[in-house]
């Protein structure tokens, strides 16, 4: 097990607001940094799945051959679709079963919940090729393409660095002009959000991940230059969503998607705001863990187990939500809602060590099927892993 | 069914203008899920395509273009900021926004819930483009809710002060509901109108919009 540190915090407090942002209406939701920032925790997640991804991709010690790291990464989108396919599985259940126990079919609408009960032939094909998808649980399809395209940045990466980066720009400039987003299927419509121009954070985050290269080392020798230059992006930013202000869509000049501040699109001042937030705060870790251990020490325990955590969350908001829908949605409920989250979150991150920590205690299971040196690493190795 | 009873009566200024110059208005419906007509036995039958439908056969030569981009489950505010977006890149001339259900599961208060959509009728008026509002669902249970009834309120109140077309379809699906003998309007769940329902509501907005072209073509001008 890893201890406290700033990428595994800043993960934990993505996953923390993340939960909290998707209850909509919770008293709580106005504590949230997104009040104070245009972008708000979806692309510091994205960023820091990316950043994770240089560890998986580096290999500390033990190159991986392009086959091997192919395989590996490939592994890792399946396991995030299996979570995906799991929880919006869940999601359908506690929104049929709330339906039932609270006599209210009006839930079979919600989170886009309607066509599974209604359109089923077509929706069940749909949940399964991730063109349909629950609201608020478009986040894991996001990452399954994104970790699926991730063999070509990593490759592109050991190339040239600035190969990767240019590519991935074109990709985000070209979707960003026309507009350009995956398909929802059956229900008419588009991505939440486009991986076409959200892989670009991604990219950043995998790049600025790498000390000693491109992007990474450029970002490592200048940061105290680009601290300052980020002062005003972030202070606008800050002061775009405390007054709520965005662009009229309708006055903004042609190619439009590159002035608005659109989320679905990951527009330019959303992105150039994220990366900007990031550059003034790396390094602030240590002055937040110094005075608040035990918070360093519960965010960075939710960041290890990014994706359990993650999933947990999810069906928490939405269980939050079905509280908030049949209690009325006052501070009272609000309190417990948020009090239950963030205790069950911290018990997901601790069963989950817990159980590797048992693992490790019985030492790796050689299996009889394959040679030893493609089993399983060693829990140990693997926990090291971010995921 | 009276016609009064559910659709508040208003003007669609900016459709009919443009019906006196092109011969194609393009409509996008945005909202939850009846927008892409949960309950409807296909999805052409969703209110949207059969407005199309009664439009192009009333007005001969009128060519109506039909966007969706319906998501169920979605609070107003998201909408709200969705539907910006969607104007900006398609460029209607009507706007169907079906809302309220979801905000009033979420327990979204009433003021939040007004001030999202007063400022967005306000800011699609700006630009020339009407909107019609699709009112919440009836169902029995809900019938005495406080909130569902307050979010209905307040899109009654909305839609008087903005002057815009109200579907009240909870009116409309309580009196479906309370005729005996009736043709079954409601699908199974009680809650989604089935494709005669739909229909019903197509032929409330084709309704309007066909009222107010002959209003404007046939009264001379006040000034």
């Amino acid at each position: 097990m890893r201890a406290p540190n700033e990428i595994d915090f800043w993960r934990g407090f993505a996953l923390a607001t993340i939960f909290i942002n998707h209850v909509p209406g919770i008293f709580y939701e106005r504590f949230t940094h997104r009040n104070v920032s245009l972008s708000d925790s979806a692309e510091m997640f994205v960023f820091l799945a990316g950043w994770s991804l240089r560890f998986v991709v580096t290999n500390p010690g033990q190159p991986l051959s392009a086959f091997r790291l192919v395989l590996r990464l490939v592994g890792r989108a399946v396991v995030i679709y299996a979570a995906q396919i799991l929880i919006t599985v869940i999601a359908i259940a506690i929104i049929a079963a709330a339906s039932i126990y609270f006599d209210a079919p009006p839930l079979l609408e919600w989170h886009n919940a309607a066509a599974v009960f209604e359109e089923p032939v077509a929706t069940h094909v749909g949940l399964v090729l991730l063109s349909h998808q629950l609201g608020y649980f478009n986040i894991l399809p996001l990452y399954v393409v994104l970790m699926t395209g991730a063999p070509i940045v990593a490759l592109l990466d050991r190339a040239s660095p600035w190969l990767a980066l240019a590519v991935s720009v074109a990709v985000y400039g070209f979707a960003l002009f026309g507009g350009v987003n995956l398909p929802t299927w059956p229900v008419e419509g588009r991505w939440f959000l486009d991986p076409l121009t959200w892989q670009l954070i991604f990219v950043l985050g995998f790049l600025i991940a790498a000390p000693g290269a491109g992007l990474g080392l450029f970002a490592r020798r200048y940061h105290h230059a680009l601290r300052l230059v980020a002062i005003p992006f972030v202070v606008a930013g800050g002061l775009a969503a405390w007054f709520q202000y965005s662009p009229d869509p309708l006055r903004v000049p042609d190619p439009k998607l590159f002035f608005m501040f659109d989320k679905t699109f990951l527009s330019p001042a959303r992105l150039i705001h994220a990366v900007a937030l990031v550059a003034l705060f790396a390094g602030s870790y240590r002055y937040i863990a110094w005075p608040l251990p035990p918070l360093a020490a519960y965010l960075s325990m939710l960041g290890r187990n990014s994706l359990n955590v993650f999933c947990v969350g999810s069906v928490l908001s939405l269980a939050g939500q079905i509280a908030r829908f049949e209690y009325g949605g006052g501070i009272g409920t609000d309190t417990v809602v948020i009090i239950i989250g963030i205790v069950a979150l911290g018990v997901t991150g601790w069963v989950s060590e817990w159980r590797d920590r048992l693992r490790a205690r019985q030492g790796p299971q050689p299996s009889p099927s394959s040679p030893p040196q493609l089993s399983s690493p060693p829990v140990s190795s693997r926990r090291a892993q971010p995921t | 069914m009276p016609s009064s009873s559910i659709a508040a009566p208003a003007p669609l200024p900016n459709v009919t203008a443009t019906l006196e110059t092109r011969k194609t208005i393009r409509v996008l419906a945005i909202g939850s899920s009846s927008t892409y007509g949960v309950g409807a036995s296909s999805g052409s039958k969703n209110y949207p395509a059969q407005l199309t439908d009664i439009l192009e056969k009333a007005l001969r030569g009128i060519n109506v273009e039909i966007i969706n981009r319906g998501v169920s489950g979605e609070v107003a505010k998201t909408t709200a900021e969705r539907l910006r977006v969607e104007v900006a890149l398609t460029h209607p001339d009507l706007v169907l926004w079906q809302l309220g259900t979801n905000d009033a599961l979420a327990r979204v208060p009433v003021e939040e819930f007004e001030n999202t959509v007063t400022s967005t009728i306000e800011w699609l008026k700006e630009n020339k483009i009407d909107v019609v509002l699709v009112g919440l669902q009836y169902t029995s249970r809900f019938a005495r809710d406080d909130n569902y009834a307050a979010i209905r309120d307040a899109l009654r109140k909305i839609a008087a002060q903005q002057n815009i077309l109200y579907v009240r379809r909870f009116e409309a699906m309580r009196y479906i509901s309370a005729l005996r003998n009736a043709p079954p309007m409601v699908s199974g769940d009680d809650l989604h109108l089935n494709d005669l329902g739909y229909h019903c509501m197509a032929e409330h907005i084709a309704h309007a919009v066909i009222a107010n072209l002959f209003v404007r073509r046939f009264r001379p001008p006040t000034n």
